[in-house]
């Protein structure tokens, strides 16, 4: 039976969706909403027990030889990443239910829900699927949700940055399906392990076709979850995108194409193949520039969302550095930054909504003398700054410490100093917010303390995922013990 | 009963948090800032007496993020320092600080920053003290820039920056030492060992980047550029800042690493402090060429302490147990020295209003005691005998010649002359200056100011002539290195 819940998750939540659409109370809406997704909560909590007392849960759908081999695998890294990820998504859904009718018009709240649930389904779709038709077919959903839960709010910068995220997107999937393509044409297989042995044997009778394959995988792949030069779409749709759905998209929605990144590199692939082609050292410096120039640009934003979303592209650069090292450890670090930084980032982004709200301003400056209006919200605030920055304990440091640690095993130390650059980069960005926010006469003058307090209850899932931050920190060696492609 | 060891660090930290959350009235919160110190330093003469090599773990992560704590012999003379300077600032700065609101949250900080402090004192291997010494920035951030002026944000953010990028350093030189180690706890003698022969270029650039790193809060050129600018803080804080706090652990950090991390044989044998003595002299050479022409009198005293610190830090780059006891010895005079300095500074400022050094002319008369104080500091400070200052310079000059480096006992008495040439002038303008003839009225500070600084002159000048049961301790701990 727990074999099965991997697909039971998201029937649960595809079915719940349409099931929504029947009703025509969002207060119901909301309630089907949260309910279905607590229990996909609960069940991957199951399913993560589950999966690490064993070794891989594999369910295969229909028979796995034939032309699809449709296969979900399972294992201790996608549990793991299944269960933060749903976790996330139950916050933000909390957190949306007090939020969302102050920034989306009546009629489309319902729609939020819908497009959340489907989304959420064809990301745990994309984790789980181990052939190259089942992951296509989910990415193209969730890019599909993806657009529409940020042009939501009806403006027109919306429907620009909607726009401009469908056409790169489009691109993008455009040239996963040529990859795909090419190595059906070569393998005959669609099931990533099959293709694995059928390649592993001949791979060096095709190497420009493999070295083809590698490089539209990494930039089709690339472009869907902003990894550096191929980001521009993302800082229009992030900060435009209400608070919630901005949320979901720089903690989940991005990861996911990385993780499958990964699956395509390792599993389908191997350490051996990939490391002998000159893709690593490409994804390697894809990930520095991106963690360098990521933050330059954060540096430079006025507005909060912009500059929040912006240090996305940065942590991005982390997780694809950590695949650029091409090692297993360099894996794991990649995955546990995911994980690290989806309940970072999601909670930023929340936070930052709530400022927005309550300052009824976008501009950075404007949050000066914030911490005396609402002080537990900037402090949240500062831990997540502090994780961004790499206070130790805290995921940001974790990942910085063993990204370096792997740049020496792998004897490429000057990389080191990309890494402190770039964490030296987040303590400007990051810290003038707190500092301002706390400090200074100017800034405090004719502030009254606590004059903006959120309701306890609004603020809570922001509080659970800081603490959900910090356990990840504290955990952090069991957990990329557990991490392998 | 390990668990006591962790007691002075926690109970700051709580009662900070007690102070910045309830919010108690003046009255409540004194009493509440005066004893958490208080008990604070009978719990710290508690561990030093009856915790011998304690080990208390706060947190086993797994190898790397091992934090644990170990009061040694050094780090217990840290803490004492510490916790009694912590006891003048308070007295002195409730005084200073007056009645006005949002006093709260300095009080909050400035707790907090004891028991960090403390924690860098008590730490047991170097991730434990890196982390104290990160938490440190943050914590004494607030503290300096209290006044919350343009310019005090400024400086704050000049101050964050070079301590973020020092901690940097500091990180990469732990990842690097990590990497090959696997250990970072504290030995006497190190745990690189024979390691270093396998590499010796990389051990250098670790010797460098932690030296380099740890010495930004301590305050070596050419990284001693946020020292001066952190003069807006408020007296009692600059005076921590420079006695014991943050700079005091720069160097106690440094120290860790040179003789208990890396161990000096590793040091000597990579010839890493043949580069950091150059820099080491530069510094003490203009600290105290800069505090001449200083005319704001806390400026003077900063670039003053800029040279000072080079003399402590002599003792990391010459590896001879003299210079080692010469250092230790004058990091813990120059403490309380230099505390009596800016708190007598802090009270002209605070009564007189009086902030340069031509506008004190004729304060001897209005302020005898403090003048007094001052002077006797001074004259500590310059080493004359029997002072503090001349047992340490002595120690450091001996164990110069000892390595038979002639040049560096000329670089100390060159640059006690130049201490006698920016102290002096403050003497005799504040004595001698002014009409003679005019009478003045006789106006000390309250005794809460008052009576710290006429203690901690007392202290200098018995430390000054009964040195030598410290000498011997710190002679112990040198035994065990050399």
């Amino acid at each position: 039976m727990t074999n099965y819940i991997p697909i039971i998750n998201i029937l649960i939540l595809i079915l719940f969706s349409f099931v929504m659409m029947l009703f025509k109370d969002k207060k119901k809406i909301k309630y089907i909403s949260i309910g279905s997704n607590l229990v996909v909560f609960l069940l991957s909590i199951f399913l993560m027990v589950y999966s690490i007392s064993r070794e891989v849960i594999t369910l295969s759908i229909g028979n796995p030889n034939n032309l699809l081999g449709i296969e979900f695998y399972i294992g201790k890294s996608e549990s793991v990443v299944t269960l933060v990820f749903t976790f996330v998504m139950l916050m933000i859904l909390w957190f949306s239910n007090f939020a969302l009718e102050k920034e989306v018009p009546e009629n489309r709240i319902s729609f939020f829900y819908v497009l959340i649930n489907i989304l959420l389904a064809s990301l745990l779709g994309v984790i789980y699927s181990n052939d190259l038709f089942n992951s296509y077919v989910f990415i193209e959903v969730s890019t599909l949700s993806a657009c529409g839960i940020i042009i939501l709010k009806d403006k027109k910068e919306n429907i620009k940055a909607t726009v401009k995220y469908l056409i790169m997107s489009t691109i993008g999937s455009g040239l996963v399906l040529m990859a795909i393509a090419y190595i059906y044409s070569i393998t005959g297989h669609l099931n990533i392990s099959l293709i694995h042995e059928t390649i592993v044997g001949n791979y060096q009778y095709h190497e420009n076709a493999v070295l083809i394959i590698l490089g539209l995988f990494t930039i089709g792949l690339g472009i869907k979850s902003a990894v550096f030069p191929l980001h521009s779409w993302l800082p229009d749709a992030h900060s435009s995108a209400p608070t919630p759905a901005s949320a979901a998209l720089s903690a989940l929605v991005i990861k996911v194409y990385v993780f499958m990144l990964m699956k395509v590199l390792f599993r389908m692939f191997n350490y051996e193949i990939v490391n002998s082609f000159i893709i690593m050292d490409i994804i390697l410096l894809l990930g520095s520039m991106g963690m360098i120039f990521g933050s330059i640009m954060a540096i430079m934003q006025k507005e909060l969302k912009r500059m929040v979303a912006y240090s996305s592209v940065a942590q991005m650069g982390y997780i694809v550095f950590g695949i650029g090292l091409g090692t297993v450890t360099g894996t794991a670090i990649a995955i546990y930054h995911i994980i690290g930084h989806a309940v970072t980032k999601s909670s930023l982004f929340l936070i930052s909504g709530l400022f927005i709200e309550k300052t009824g301003s976008k501009k950075i400056e404007d949050l000066k003398g914030i911490g005396r209006e609402m002080p537990l919200t900037l402090g949240l605030f500062t831990l997540g700054a502090f994780s961004m920055v790499g206070i130790p304990i805290l995921p940001g440091f974790i990942s910085k410490w063993y990204l370096s640690l792997t740049c020496i095993e792998v004897g490429r130390v000057p990389l080191i100093l990309i890494i402190l650059a770039s964490s030296l980069l987040n303590v400007l960005y990051y810290f003038p917010i707190v500092i301002n926010g706390y400090f200074g006469n100017d800034n405090l003058d004719g502030k009254v303390y606590n004059s903006k307090k959120v309701e306890f209850i609004r603020i809570l899932p922001i509080v659970l995922l800081v603490l959900a931050m910090m356990i990840i920190g504290g955990i952090s060696f069991n957990l990329i013990e557990l991490f392998n492609i | 009963m390990n668990f006591a060891v962790l007691l002075p660090i926690l109970i700051p930290i709580i009662s900070g948090f007690i102070v910045g959350l309830s919010k108690p009235a003046y009255n409540r919160r004194n009493t509440i800032v005066i004893s958490t110190t208080i008990i604070n330093l009978f719990l710290v003469v508690y561990i030093v007496l009856f915790k011998n090599n304690t080990l208390f773990h706060m947190v086993k992560i797994n190898e790397l993020l091992n934090l644990y704590l170990m009061p040694d012999n050094i780090g217990k003379t840290f803490a004492i320092l510490v916790s009694a300077l912590w006891i003048f600032t308070t007295f002195y700065s409730i005084d200073y600080m007056g009645k006005g609101d949002g006093l709260n949250k300095f009080f909050m900080f400035y707790l907090i920053t004891e028991g960090v402090t403390l924690g860098i004192a008590f730490s047991g291997n170097l991730i434990t003290l890196y982390l104290f010494y990160e938490l440190l920035t943050l914590s004494t951030f607030p503290l300096v820039i209290e006044k919350g002026s343009e310019e005090a944000l400024r400086a704050g953010k000049k101050y964050l920056i070079y301590s973020f990028f020092g901690a940097t350093m500091v990180l990469f030189g732990i990842i690097l030492l990590f990497s090959q180690t696997q250990n970072l706890s504290f030995v006497p003698g190190g745990v690189v060992g024979i390691l270093v022969y396998d590499n010796k270029n990389l051990y250098l650039m670790v010797y460098l980047l932690l030296f380099l790193g740890f010495g930004v809060k301590a305050a070596l050129v050419p990284f001693h550029s946020w020292l001066p600018s952190a003069m807006v803080a408020p007296t009692p804080v600059s005076a921590l800042l420079h006695a014991v706090a943050v700079v005091k652990s720069g160097i106690f950090a440094l120290g860790r690493m040179t003789y208990f991390v890396l161990g000096w044989r590793v040091i000597d044998f990579t010839g890493g402090n043949r580069y950091t003595l150059i820099l080491v002299l530069l510094t003490i050479l203009m600290g105290s060429f800069l505090a001449i022409h200083q005319e704001n009198l806390k400026r003077r005293l900063a670039y003053s302490t800029i040279s000072q610190l080079g003399y402590v830090m002599l003792a990391l780059v010459i590896f001879e147990d003299s210079a080692y006891v010469g250092g230790f010895l004058h990091m813990l005079f120059h403490a309380t020295v230099k505390i009596t300095l800016f708190f007598c500074v802090g009270a002209i400022m605070h009564y007189e209003k009086k902030t340069e050094l031509s506008e004190i002319a004729g304060i001897g008369k209005r302020m005898p005691k403090t003048m007094i104080s001052f002077s006797v500091a001074s004259f500590c400070l310059i080493g004359i005998p029997p002072t503090n200052g001349f047992v340490s310079k002595w120690f450091l000059a001996i164990g110069g010649l000892d390595q038979g480096n002639y040049l560096i006992p000329i670089i100390l008495l060159l640059s006690a002359f130049f201490t006698a040439a920016y102290l002096i002038p403050v003497i005799s303008t504040a004595f001698f200056k002014g009409d003679p003839s005019k009478e003045v009225e006789v106006s000390e500070p309250k005794n809460f100011m008052l009576v710290p600084i006429i203690l901690l002159a007392a202290i200098n000048i018995i430390l000054g002539f009964f040195p030598n049961w410290l000498i011997n301790t710190i002679q112990a701990t040198a035994n065990k290195l050399f």
